[in-house]
């Protein structure tokens, strides 16, 4: 058999091509295959003017392949094209004995590769609770519900903390993709408009303080990146992760829709591009979403973006796989059963409601108002941007605080309460007094 | 599916009747024969709504044509309008509208396609007009000036070449499954609509079940046409000119496989390919197609959870088209209007490479279009 000629690469047509191209299939050595794919995201970058001269930037970092690569992109791409930013690492610790030991370690010899100040939380610091002691109090049942919204809370509390208005997180193409879908699935268009869009800021409610944790922009600039590369790429530059595989399993809508986008992507590569363009397209369609402003329409959603759904078992709701679609074929069918036969039954989502809530302000009474002010209001404990009068994770500490007499006394919303809370907050009040 | 056997249910009485015992469990309710027949049937003659003899004018006939594919769904719809139709004369007289019943014959590009001599056991039994039109007749029936006839003339066929000539050499020019299974629908739906202007027909009625809206809800979504949703799955207006009715959307595709079974007679031997009973989801493992991909998908959730297939469809429906985009530019493939003159797979967030506009606006077609066929038509 004669030698085959090399296959050269698509970009260079000089060198053999070894890698072949997720996205597309093309065929390209690995300098050219590294160039295009931070070229790519430097693309995103600007032309969503994700960034400006002078801002700085806190990563979120857990040490697992997408925020490493985000963080080693983001550096290469601030030297070479001068973006003038400050790039700060920024790691949670849910205090789950044993889980963050080894991405931590990573993230701590990444920021001595990147060169990059790092500052690790704990949830002991921002709520008062590691999740072990979460778990202690409620049992392994329904822990994920906590973990899920103090996660989703996490980076933004801590990125006060440092004084940094915009955080950057690693999610890909394939998360979005599958957000899509997994919305659809769910009947969830708010949603899934809220997570096709690139920025996610959550608007200030009330003031303009600086300090406050309602104005934390948020932003994926790997977002049209796929998984298979960024893993790709890791490799190639040799970066330093860790694979962290989420403890618990995804819930099953996430579950469902995960599968369905690995088969896509199978059947059609571009599969999950084009998802994640159908998502941006259908944004504009979802009632109530102004297409007109220059946002495309997805940030005008209704959902806050820190109340956005994220992976692993930031969703699960402490259920057992399949029990979350179980839950709502139940609900679901109520409803069918109660408008087939006309009653005047209306059987909502249940929304928890708190006994001692006085009559909500106009929430929810009047839904048809797009009053984004009235839709997105603050916590009034802790004032974080919130749907409800009292945020999720507040109101989770509040039920943790009741159970434990030792250390609460007051659930009211009293001077007390409020200490404690505001002992997160005013702490990181304090520490972002620093240099801006 | 079809009909279930396990022994609790066989010994319960059906849940509407209290009387006869029940042959299957639809929706946590266990129902007889009988009952699960009136149950289908009221289901898909509910969406006939204005379709009512009161609504016809008299001396003046409605038609709507029902296209054909001897697939359970369009089957059972066939079965139940003539169901309909019957008991609208019975109690009145006249009728509220007649049918046009026609088969798009693709055997010259799909071998696994009904032999055409089918549609003479369905005649017999139910006495309709009908019509055999073969796929390649689209080609003939647009007028001259249609983009879609324009960029489907390859360059390289000579101009004696016949209608079948061309469309052999378009299916054939699609390199993927994915792709010929994309655009073979939108050919028959051309056509269908081509020929339902021709007939006098005032709208089509599609045999799509729930689980198919789901389906298609999904699978327009991943092949990059969610801008398009809305027009998929809502009944009314299309944007081919024509509305479109989807009698039997309220229906799971499990109900309509059973009904084939439980109508009387059974409907099977009217039944094209792989229809009946279990061979659906026994490929999953090969599949090869996008649309296969959620076939498979949603029959399995259907089994479990069939208000979700349901709430899938009706969260598509919330989708809005607003009224300026009524007007926008049609693709030339899959004739969905295209807002903002976003054609082609370029100028986006996603797309990395600026100035590239070689499969942009001139190609008249869509993103997901774009991605089926990526050189342009032609
Ligand atoms: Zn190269
Ligand atoms: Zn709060
Ligand atoms: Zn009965
Ligand atoms: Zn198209």
């Amino acid at each position: 058999m004669p030698p085959k000629a090399p296959t050269l690469c698509a970009i260079c047509k000089t060198n053999r091509a070894l890698i072949l191209r997720p996205k597309d299939h093309s065929k390209l050595c690995k300098p050219c295959f590294i160039t295009v794919f931070e070229t790519e995201i430097h693309h995103t970058i600007t032309s969503n003017s994700l960034f400006h001269r002078g801002e700085k930037i806190a990563i979120g970092a857990s040490g697992g392949k997408d925020s490493t690569v985000l963080a080693s992109v983001l550096k290469t791409l601030n030297e070479r094209y001068d973006y003038g930013l400050e790039l700060v690492l920024l790691s949670i610790d849910e205090g789950i004995k044993g889980y963050r030991d080894d991405s931590l370690e990573t993230v701590k010899r990444n920021a001595k590769q990147y060169d990059m100040p790092l500052t690790i939380l704990g949830y002991e610091e921002l709520y008062g609770w590691t999740m072990d002691q979460v778990v202690e109090q409620v049992g392994k049942k329904g822990n994920c519900t906590y973990c899920g919204v103090f996660r989703r809370q996490a980076l933004d509390r801590g990125a006060a903390r440092l004084g940094v208005r915009h955080v950057v997180t690693g999610h890909n193409a394939d998360d979005v993709a599958e957000t899509v879908l997994m919305n659809l699935l769910r009947g969830d268009l708010p949603r899934l408009s809220r997570s096709t869009s690139i920025v996610t800021s959550t608007p200030a409610a009330a003031s303009g303080d600086l300090k406050s944790h309602t104005n934390i922009k948020r932003s994926k600039p790997l977002k049209y990146a796929y998984e298979k590369e960024i893993v790709l790429y890791a490799h190639h530059k040799n970066l330093d992760y860790f694979s962290t595989e989420c403890i618990y399993s995804p819930e099953a809508f996430r579950g469902s829709a995960r599968a369905l986008i690995k088969n896509l992507e199978r059947v059609r590569p571009s599969a999950i591009l084009d998802v994640v363009r159908s998502g941006e397209d259908m944004a504009k369609l979802v009632p109530g979403n102004d297409d007109d402003r220059s946002c495309g329409g997805a940030c005008s959603s209704n959902v806050p973006a820190a109340e956005e759904e994220e992976g692993g078992c930031g969703s699960a709701n402490g259920r057992t796989a399949g029990g979350e679609m179980a839950h709502m074929e139940r609900h679901l069918a109520q409803n069918e059963a109660a408008a087939e036969n006309e009653l005047e039954v209306e059987i909502t989502i249940p929304k928890p409601k708190k006994a001692g809530n006085k009559k909500p302000k106009a929430n929810g009474m009047a839904p048809q108002k797009p009053n984004k002010q009235q839709v997105l209001g603050q916590c009034k404990i802790c004032g974080y941007i919130s749907s409800q009068e009292v945020c999720k994770a507040c109101v989770l500490l509040e039920g943790l605080n009741k159970s434990q007499p030792k250390n609460r006394i007051e659930v009211v919303y009293d001077e007390k309460e409020n200490q404690v809370l505001d002992g997160a907050t005013n702490g990181m009040a304090k520490a972002a007094l620093g240099p801006g | 599916m079809a009909v279930k056997d396990n022994n609790d249910i066989a010994d319960q009485p059906c849940r509407r009747c209290k009387n006869n015992p029940s042959v299957l469990v639809v929706r946590t309710e266990p129902l007889c024969r009988e009952c699960f027949v009136r149950y289908v049937n009221t289901k898909i003659i509910k969406r006939m709504e204005s379709f009512r003899v009161r609504h016809a004018a008299p001396g003046q006939q409605r038609k709507i044509l029902l296209p054909l594919s001897f697939g359970v769904s369009s089957l059972v719809l066939l079965h139940v309008l003539d169901f309909q139709l019957k008991t609208q004369s019975e109690k009145s007289g006249r009728t509220g509208f007649s049918l046009c019943v026609v088969y798009i014959d693709a055997s010259t590009v799909d071998s696994s396609a009904p032999d055409a001599a089918m549609l003479q056991h369905v005649q017999e039994r139910y006495p309709h007009d009908y019509a055999t039109v073969p796929l390649q007749t689209l080609f003939e029936l647009l007028p001259l000036d249609d983009p879609l006839l324009i960029s489907l003339c390859a360059p390289d066929l000579p101009s004696t070449a016949t209608s079948s000539d061309r469309i052999s050499s378009l299916l054939s020019s699609l390199t993927s499954s994915t792709a010929r299974a994309d655009v073979l629908p939108m050919l028959r739906t051309r056509l269908l609509v081509e020929e339902a202007k021709q007939r006098g027909c005032e709208g089509i009625l599609w045999g799509d079940s729930t689980t198919k809206l789901a389906e298609k809800t999904l699978s327009e979504t991943a092949k990059g046409r969610g801008y398009s949703l809305p027009w998929h799955i809502a009944d009314g207006e299309s944007p081919l000119g024509i509305p479109f009715h989807y009698p039997n959307r309220d229906v799971l595709k499990k109900e309509l496989v059973a009904y084939i079974d439980l109508a009387d007679p059974p409907l099977s031997s009217l039944v094209h390919g792989p229809s009946a009973a279990s061979t659906t989801t026994s490929m999953s493992s090969k599949t090869t197609t996008i649309d296969e991909l959620m076939k498979n998908y949603f029959e399995s959730v259907e089994e479990n959870f069939p208000s979700i297939v349901a709430n899938v469809v009706r969260t598509a429906g919330k989708l809005q088209v607003k009224e300026t985009r009524r007007t926008a530019a049609q693709c030339n493939l899959c004739n969905m209007p295209v807002t903002d003159g976003r054609f082609g797979i370029h100028g986006w967030g996603g797309d990395q490479e600026d100035g590239l506009q070689s499969a942009g606006p001139s190609s008249g077609l869509c993103y997901g279009c774009s991605r089926t066929i990526p050189n342009g038509l032609r």
